[in-house]
């Protein structure tokens, strides 16, 4: 039996696979047709329906049972929700374990919540280092502009002013008002 | 001060046990995969999955024989949510007992469509794995209740009537 106390193994395993069977195309559908659209179509009716207070229902559901010991923070505002992982669930998993079978298990978050977000009617900012650390802004469609600056939205909780955050922007994933996980910045 | 014991799992978690909301993930990753790749292209990925990801625990099962393989179903359905399951290991083979599956339990409590071949991936992902450790596995029943069977082939099991394995009905 597949089992959910090791998801994020044979998930990962699993974008490896699709990538096998069909290259990128296939992780990308797999990403918003199975993730977005069946899986979690909980969260996407709940934020279509709801905006900002239904990001905050499902994020403040999943991410508290995903990660009870808190290595996340939530802000929620009227204009933009906010989330800092601090200890992501499971990209820590996968590093505590040794798993590696897809060359960036991160890219699949903006895979399925960037095409949620879009049909919401919301835009991302967003930026991994790849070890754990990650943040993400959504804000309405129309938002535009580049980053909010570190601690502008979060106060201290902004992952960006962790001392082990990187500077060197190499070396950092990052997105700019977007909802394609191909829309990675140069 | 002893060693610490080493896990029957391959793969631990800081949490006692998963979120069973990723049960809709797998379900629906069953739907994705037999539509754009049909049955057979679900059984090679299930059978590779337990060939590559599950590599760890096929060395322990293959070390270890029949106990590590009662062991490992002990730890594996102690962290999976909701799951009522007996574990019994005999000379020649271990019997797992499922008498409530906690994804499918977690499924129709969540009003999901369940893909009908649902419960044959326990039969082509266990069989690979079997098959890397130097066992067999049968599957009979399903559809919320359960026996696999992993054996040393000296015990002489029938061949796998797929047609033991109960569709899951809607």
């Amino acid at each position: 039996m597949i089992g959910c106390y090791d998801f994020c193994g044979h998930y990962e395993w699993t974008f490896g696979w699709c990538e096998r069977e069909g290259g990128p195309a296939l992780v990308r559908e797999y990403w918003d047709e199975a993730i977005n659209h069946d899986s979690q179509r909980h969260a996407r009716d709940l934020i279509r329906r709801e905006g900002i207070p239904g990001m905050l229902k499902y994020w403040g559901h999943t991410l508290l049972e995903e990660s009870p010991d808190l290595g996340f923070r939530i802000t929620p505002r009227a204009d933009v929700f906010r989330i800092d992982f601090h200890a992501c669930p499971s990209r820590g998993f996968l590093l505590r374990n040794g798993l590696k079978h897809y060359h960036d298990y991160c890219d699949h978050c903006m895979g399925w919540t960037g095409p949620m977000l879009r049909e919401a009617g919301y835009v991302v900012d967003h930026e991994h280092n790849h070890a754990g650390q990650c943040w993400w802004e959504m804000r309405p469609a129309a938002a535009t502009g580049g980053h909010a600056a570190p601690g502008s939205v979060a106060g201290d909780q902004d992952v960006r002013l962790r001392p082990d955050w990187p500077q060197d922007p190499a070396q950092l994933d990052r997105y700019t008002k977007t909802n394609d996980p191909d829309d990675k910045m140069a | 001060m002893n060693p610490p014991v080493p896990s029957a799992l391959p793969y631990t978690d800081t949490k006692p046990q998963g979120s069973a909301d990723f049960y809709y993930a797998t379900n629906a990753t069953f739907r994705f995969i037999l539509q754009r790749r049909g049955p057979d292209g679900w059984r090679r990925y299930l059978e590779a999955m337990g060939r590559e990801y599950f590599a760890p625990v096929n060395r322990q099962w293959a070390q270890g024989g029949l106990a590590a393989v009662a062991r490992y179903w002990r730890a594996f359905f102690a962290a999976e949510p909701g799951a009522e399951v007996d574990v019994e290991e005999r000379p020649d083979r271990v019997e797992v007992r499922v008498r409530v599956c906690p994804a499918l339990r977690h499924l129709r409590a969540g009003g999901r469509e369940i893909v009908p071949e649902f419960c044959q991936h326990c039969h082509w992902l266990g069989a690979a794995r079997a098959e890397a450790a130097g066992l067999t596995m049968r599957l009979s029943g399903g559809d919320g209740r359960c026996c696999h069977t992993y054996a040393r082939p000296a015990a002489g099991l029938a061949p796998q009537d797929l047609g033991q394995i109960t569709e899951v009905r809607p």
